[in-house]
């Protein structure tokens, strides 16, 4: 199609809502819009006034998908503000948990949400028929990250074992080890979609872009580490202000973010194209069959990368349970000292909108948390007064970093598919961003799809 | 010893949505026969067809739209009732228990027997608490359920 215009209103099959609104007039792009039209939420303005306990619980509600993910950055930069240095047995249980959450949300995405997208169908209900025992085994694997999480967080959603400073329930040995078994057993139903995926077929777009991704020298990271970006060097998390500008742009409800580039992406393709050397074996495996090579600038891959990732946290899964039965699990004293909080991973903030006074109760405390979540870094700040009350909060999800990537590859994708009909071109675009994994937020859907 | 399932499902949030997860809670204070199982399945969705694997009969209450008056009961199974299900929902909160049942059904690990105890409801808007009406057929429905277990 030449002239006229494309307006997807709610685009399908993700979480929350947006709106793709494309001008085309004699086969040129005149005007692009990727539009956010939800509400603000105010966790923001909802924890300050708040005590440092509370932060976990309140923030985990922000997402029922990554309520793992937000609670662990939110005990990060607790911690962080009051100089808590959890142990390494609860270390290991986060990282564990926090696998549970990229499988569970992954295997969702990927079997209910993508594919059918490259198996021709229009939802996974279809797939019962023409696909049945992929889908048998896609239901396998997501009720294995969902009674995982149920098992080390207290519930599915919404994590209610982990407190700062540690857990308030731990797995038994024998836990782990039925859940070692059940993970060890599951890698068969990963293969065979690893091969599915290596028969379908992936469109062929690129756009360079900068990719942004937590990094460790140990491991491919995802509990922490620094800010790590394609275009080379490593930030501090402490200075993520510094790495990453979000603005506001007026057709949008979600602010948009750049870094060194006019845009950036997080998430699975992000830390792959980072971090792929620390990838596990059977990861390394699946990215080879699947043809996913670093650095990839197709978004549709990202897809793929998820499917790698989520092999690479059943693998590495099973070595952070060995470690934990070595360690051996143990009741761990859990006490905080709230007005300890100058340690070395806090910061005094001294700028304009920080008072330092003499006096009690108002030495103020700043830590920052940093998670890989399913769909990227996700960023809690949180500044304490010091009885450990918050007074501010700045969080940053993952995909509103994505926004504007996302925009920029829809702006150079319509121009070589411009000569296809309206109904292609849009399914290709709603699959772009669908490839992305948004999570816009956790509200009810609506079903309309406009033609303008 | 037959493996029962009692699977209370609906949104607390949403006023009489929420009608089998309060069921569900106030089956867990009653004694029942050995091997019966009762779980809010609020709004699981796709994960109901994990969650009824291994039971050889599993018993749905829900809130469901059956054009009776608020506060009616009806003990259906699945062969009794067409569901107004979505042929190709576009989102995953779409998938409520008629397309899981359709699914279990065509990836054939649909249970052996299967119950549905609806309750029409007065009010799904935003909001916990149920209408009187239905509050008032939580005796109605515990006693269609204890009936179904062979209690007295």
């Amino acid at each position: 199609m030449k002239d006229g215009k494309i307006n997807v209103h709610y685009v399908t099959r993700v979480e929350g809502h947006g709106n793709i609104m494309v001008d085309l007039k004699e086969g040129a792009v005149k005007k692009l819009r990727w539009e956010i039209p939800e509400a603000p939420r105010f966790f923001e303005a909802m924890v300050r006034g708040r005590s440092y306990a509370d932060a976990p619980h309140i923030t985990s509600r922000i997402c029922g998908i990554c309520s793992i993910g937000h609670t662990i950055a939110s005990l990060q930069g607790i911690e962080a503000a009051l100089g808590v240095q959890p142990s390494e047995q609860t270390v290991l249980l986060r990282k564990l948990i926090l696998h549970a959450e990229t499988v569970q949300s992954h295997t969702l995405h990927v079997f209910y949400l993508a594919a059918p997208d490259f198996l021709g169908v229009n939802s996974v209900i279809p797939l019962a028929t023409t696909h049945k025992e992929p889908l048998l085994r896609a239901i396998r694997l997501h009720r294995l990250a969902n009674e995982w999480s149920d098992l080390l967080g207290g519930r599915t959603t919404h994590p209610i074992n982990m407190v700062v400073n540690g857990w308030t329930r731990l797995p038994t040995q024998d836990e782990l080890r039925t859940l070692r078994q059940r993970l060890t057993e599951a890698i068969p139903d990963l293969e065979a979609w690893v091969k599915i995926f290596k028969t379908l077929d992936i469109p062929d777009f690129e756009r360079e872009t900068e990719y942004l991704a937590l990094q460790r020298d140990d491991e491919y990271a995802f509990y922490n580490g620094a800010i790590a970006s394609t275009d080379g060097g490593t930030t501090p998390v402490t200075q993520y202000r510094e790495k990453i500008k979000e603005f506001v742009v007026p057709y949008s409800t979600a602010k948009h973010a750049k870094a060194a580039r006019e845009s950036f992406m997080v998430g699975a393709l992000a830390r792959f194209n980072n971090n792929y050397g620390q990838l596990s074996p059977l990861a390394r495996w699946a990215a080879e069959e699947m043809g996913l090579k670093p650095v990839c600038y197709n978004p549709f891959m990202n897809n793929v990368a998820q499917l790698v990732e989520t092999a690479h946290c059943l693998e590495d899964s099973v070595r952070i349970i060995n470690e934990l039965l070595a360690l051996g699990i143990k009741e761990e004293d859990r006490s905080v000292d709230v007005k300890g909080g100058t340690g070395p991973s806090a910061t005094l903030r001294t700028g304009p909108s920080a008072t330092l006074r003499t006096g009690p109760s108002t030495a103020l405390r700043t830590g920052v948390g940093a998670t890989e979540v399913p769909r990227g870094t996700l960023y809690h700040e949180y500044t304490l007064d010091d009885n450990g009350t918050i007074t501010g909060a700045n969080f940053i999800i993952p995909t509103n970093m994505n926004h504007n990537n996302i925009e920029g590859d829809l702006k150079a994708l319509v121009p070589t598919i411009v000569d296809k009909s309206q109904e292609e071109i849009t399914l290709t675009l709603e699959m772009l961003v669908r490839a992305y994994d948004p999570c816009i937020s956790c509200s009810t859907h609506l079903l309309n799809v406009e033609f303008v | 010893m037959k493996r029962v399932l009692i699977l209370g499902l609906g949104n607390p949030l949403l006023g009489d949505e929420g009608i089998g997860v309060r069921v569900a809670e106030e089956l867990k204070g009653l004694e029942l026969p050995d091997g019966v199982v009762v779980v809010e399945g609020g709004t699981a969705g796709l994960g109901l067809i994990g969650l009824m694997e291994g039971y050889q009969r599993v018993i749905i209450v829900d809130a469901a739209d059956m054009g009776h008056a608020p506060g009616r009961v009806v003990r259906f199974t699945p062969l009794e009732a067409q569901f107004k299900t979505a042929e190709a929902p576009l989102s995953l909160h779409q998938i409520g228990f008629g397309e899981v049942l359709a699914l279990a059904e065509a990836l054939e690990v649909a249970p052996a027997e299967l119950v549905i105890i609806g309750i029409q409801p007065s009010r799904v808007e935003r909001g916990a608490g149920l209408s009187p009406e239905v509050e008032e057929a939580i005796p109605q429905i515990i006693g269609i359920i204890l009936d179904e277990l062979d209690v007295g």
